[in-house]
């Protein structure tokens, strides 16, 4: 995992960064079952200071529509494979993800792609590549996890389902499109779980980050899976319409406006949205040995993923938390993301200055105890810096205002306020000797995870579910009886 | 310019090789006289701060006129014919624009424009080898919209018998809008079961669609096979459509069944049919004829762009039966080189303005 706190606070930074020059623009094909794609219209993809660093094909809506209308045909080639062979190409996809040259770039190339594009710091793009391979690696165990007690496992024999009748644990389907989002590369650890449980995978990349996921479809072709298995396809608004009604089950990143687009059944496929995490923490008693660990969970991997702390609730001093909390944060020292230090994420400038309006505008009625804003990098982006406010009590609505940069709202809390203000949270770090506010939390059906913070609240190792298992979702418990 | 000498401009045939400033003169003579002018255009001679029939001399002076086809929302459609026709102007009919930025606006259809207008279809359909003698199959609108009429004139004038399977835009609009977009499937797959039992039970040489049907007929099995079957030629119209789509029809879905767009607008009372072949990979259409004529602009000063760059599509409509020029539509396209006796421009890699709106900004990480 990301260690994104800089251990040397000191560092001087001086002028504009000596950005990785990089290289003429490389053509990013969609990867589809004939092999690759590649459209006459592109988007061109272009870092964070604005210079061209890859076109990338956009596939049209009839490509998009009358590939998945193939695929979801025919189960995929890796279903019938036995359970073994499954976990072994998904470790050797791990291995050439993280370890070959892919596509013309090795992983220290890619990853300086990624942070150039994403603008996030490439030490957690590095880790962030680790945790999709630890996925990979572990997905076939990972999804045994999920399987139902009284559910047969994947390779029953018909002898097993006899007389009294037996439950096989099915896929709902033979596809499942992937939306995919462009703030954290991990983003693509969840869904090689779907591989791992004999599905085919159509994935429509961020355009911010259509890397991560070429490398790794080009990883799972490497090591085995058929083309038709793993399929990259970039695409227009339109187009990722046809994705999701295209796909037997489809899973959908974004903000509010995209899950809402799509979730609720519209399209006539079931939707697993993921949406803002809107994790928060809450300490009951003295905070000063959490500090370390909740400006981990606000800080850590850059502040973009769903998984970083966006609000804090502690019961005693928050002011006094707030500035402590300022103190650590304020540490992080605005760097282009290719820079080995860096900790923050950046942006072109235009756009970050419209993160820092909008922090602005949501900002009004509180206390800054740190600021944030815009650190220009003089060549076109600019670095977000740490923001924390104060807010006057548990509920107000800014305590769920995630935004992708490291930015927490602290707001004082007592046992009164019960449960109330943890809820919609992908993540409930809670520090406390209070077995029963544990309980309560648990029981909170909004909550989806709950953490003492003796680890930052993005811990999630292979086979703990992130939003409930991926299998949940994908397969379905069946009875099989025949004497 | 007198109105005798405007006239023998305005009604030389079709084919006749016509001064396009003439043409422009002999418009700007006959649509403001008060004579032969049209009410519309007289009610706001005086409102315009030039003179047209001194000061619009050429093409370029065009761009002098402001963008006045908002009006055409609430002008009762007798305002727009001349009173040169004496009150015996044949109209065709009453047409609609599509109704996407508000009320629709209407125009009308005069007999002699269309005759001129199915003239310049007839010669472009015979240039691309269009068959004569087959029958058509048209999905599109009807109602208020030009498509209908156009279409069956298409027909009806290579001799064919058309067939029409209806198709309301604005509901799937409206569906679209209030995000239903379920309700918009349903209505297609409507659509579309309608146009299989014609292709299934008729014979038809030749398709007429707007790509939202076409890709959707695309994804039927059944229906590709009947067109693949026996249609001669498939032509696209009413909206854009990206390269790559096409190229999609006409290397995947309809191998050797030669694919045209028919690239217009309400507004213009015309439309151009796709070069045969294409500019740099775009489909290109050509400016029609010397009435109805595009023009590429840039959308901050409205200056016309060089050959091979991008910018907002203008059109100018110029006829006896009606003036609607310098209208701005709401695409983009790439400006091509055109032919050297073709008036206007030609337009490349034509799409709708909204596909150059900005980026949102992002909020929340997920």
């Amino acid at each position: 995992m990301a260690a994104a706190l800089p251990g040397s606070p000191g560092t001087a930074v001086a002028g504009p960064a000596p950005a990785a020059a990089p290289g003429p623009p490389r053509f990013l094909d969609a990867l589809v079952p004939e092999g690759t794609y590649r459209t006459g219209r592109r988007e061109t993809v272009r870092d964070v200071a604005g210079r061209p660093v890859a076109e990338l094909t956009l596939a049209p809506a009839l490509y998009v529509g009358r590939t998945l209308d193939r695929l979801r045909r025919r189960p995929a080639v890796a279903a019938g494979w036995p359970a073994a062979e499954r976990a072994d190409r998904l470790r050797a996809a791990a291995t050439a993800f993280t370890g070959a040259r892919l596509g013309g770039l090795d992983p220290e190339a890619h990853h300086r792609l990624v942070a150039r594009t994403t603008g996030v710091p490439v030490a957690v793009v590095r880790a962030a590549a680790e945790t999709v391979a630890a996925a990979l690696a572990h997905a076939v165990a990972a999804v045994e996890r999920a399987r139902p007690r009284g559910a047969l496992p994947a390779d029953w024999r018909h002898a097993d389902t006899g007389a009294g009748g037996a439950v096989v644990w099915r896929r709902r389907g033979h596809l499942l499109s992937v939306n995919a989002s462009g703030n954290h590369p991990a983003v693509h650890s969840l869904w090689p779980e779907a591989l791992a449980l004999g599905y085919r995978v159509a994935v429509r990349p961020s355009r911010r980050d259509p890397f991560t996921a070429h490398r790794l479809v080009l990883a799972l072709r490497s090591a085995g899976f058929a083309d038709e298995d793993a399929v990259l396809l970039p695409c227009g608004h339109q187009a990722a319409d046809e994705l999701i009604r295209g796909g037997d089950l489809a899973m959908v990143f974004g903000g509010d406006e995209v899950v809402a687009r799509y979730a609720g059944g519209r399209s006539g496929t079931p939707v697993l949205p993921q949406g803002p995490g809107r994790v928060k923490v809450l300490v009951t008693g003295a905070w000063e040995p959490y500090l370390d660990v909740i400006a981990e969970s606000v800080g850590g991997l850059g502040g973009v993923s769903c998984l970083n702390a966006t609000g804090v609730l502690v019961e005693r001093d928050a002011t006094g938390f707030a500035e402590a909390l300022a103190e650590r944060l304020g540490a992080l020292r605005p760097l282009p993301p290719e820079h080995e230090d860096a900790g923050l994420p950046c942006l072109p400038a235009a756009e970050a200055h419209r993160v820092e309006d909008f922090l602005r505008q949501r900002a009004a009625g509180t206390r800054a105890v740190l600021g944030g804003g815009v650190h220009d990098l003089a060549d076109g982006s600019a670095a977000l810096r740490p923001a924390v406010h104060l807010l006057a009590g548990p509920g107000a609505e800014q305590l769920g205002v995630e935004l992708p940069f490291p930015c927490a709202w602290v707001a004082p809390w007592s046992p009164a306020d019960g449960t109330a203000p943890l809820r919609g949270s992908l993540v409930a770090g809670v520090a406390t000797d209070d077995d029963a506010l544990v309980d309560a939390v648990l029981a909170e059906p909004s909550v989806r995870n709950v953490y003492g913070l003796d680890r930052p609240t993005w811990w999630l190792p292979p086979g703990v579910p992130h939003d409930g298992f991926l299998a949940e979702f994908l397969m379905r418990a069946t009875a099989l009886a025949r004497g | 310019m007198n109105t005798a000498d405007a006239l023998a401009v305005l009604d030389a045939p079709p084919d006749a090789d016509v001064d396009p400033d003439e043409l422009v003169r002999a418009a700007m003579q006959w649509h403001f006289s008060p004579e032969t002018g049209t009410p519309f255009w007289l009610a706001r001679r005086d409102t315009l701060g030039f003179d047209p029939r001194t000061d619009v001399r050429t093409r370029a002076d065009l761009r002098l006129f402001p963008q006045v086809v908002d009006d055409l929302r609430h002008t009762p459609v007798e305002d727009l014919l001349p009173r040169g026709y004496g009150g015996a102007a044949e109209v065709i009919g009453v047409f609609e624009s599509g109704g996407t930025t508000g009320a629709p606006k209407r125009v009308v259809y005069l007999a002699d424009w269309m005759e001129r207008e199915m003239a310049q279809a007839m010669r472009a359909m015979d240039e691309r080898g269009y068959p004569r003698g087959v029958n058509w199959l048209s999905l599109g609108p009807s109602g208020p919209h030009d498509y209908a009429e156009l279409t069956g004139q298409h027909a009806r004038r290579r001799g064919g018998l058309r067939f029409a399977i209806d198709f309301d835009p604005r509901w799937v609009r409206r569906c679209l809008r209030e995000g239903r977009p379920e309700e918009a499937e349903r209505y297609l797959d409507h659509v579309l079961a309608q146009a299989g039992d014609v292709l299934a039970s008729q014979h038809v040489g030749a398709v007429q669609a707007p790509p939202p049907l076409l890709e959707r007929l695309a994804r039927d099995e059944r229906l590709v096979d009947l067109v693949r079957g026996q249609v001669q030629v498939i032509t696209w119209c009413g909206t854009s459509m990206d390269r790559d789509t096409r190229d999609l029809f006409t290397r995947e879905v309809f191998p050797g069944i030669p694919v045209y767009g028919l690239y217009g607008s309400t507004m213009a009372l015309g439309a151009a049919f796709e070069r045969p072949v294409t500019d740099d990979g775009d489909s290109v259409f050509d400016s029609p004829s010397v009435n109805v004529t595009y023009e590429v602009v840039d959308p901050g000063s409205g200056e016309p762009v060089a050959v091979g760059e991008t910018g907002q599509v203008v059109m100018h409509h110029l006829s006896k039966s009606a003036l609607l020029p310098h209208n701005r539509e709401r695409d983009m396209a790439r400006r091509a080189a055109a032919p050297a006796d073709r008036v206007g421009h030609a337009v490349a890699d034509v799409r709708p303005v909204e596909a150059f709106t900005g980026v949102p900004v992002i909020v929340g990480a997920y």
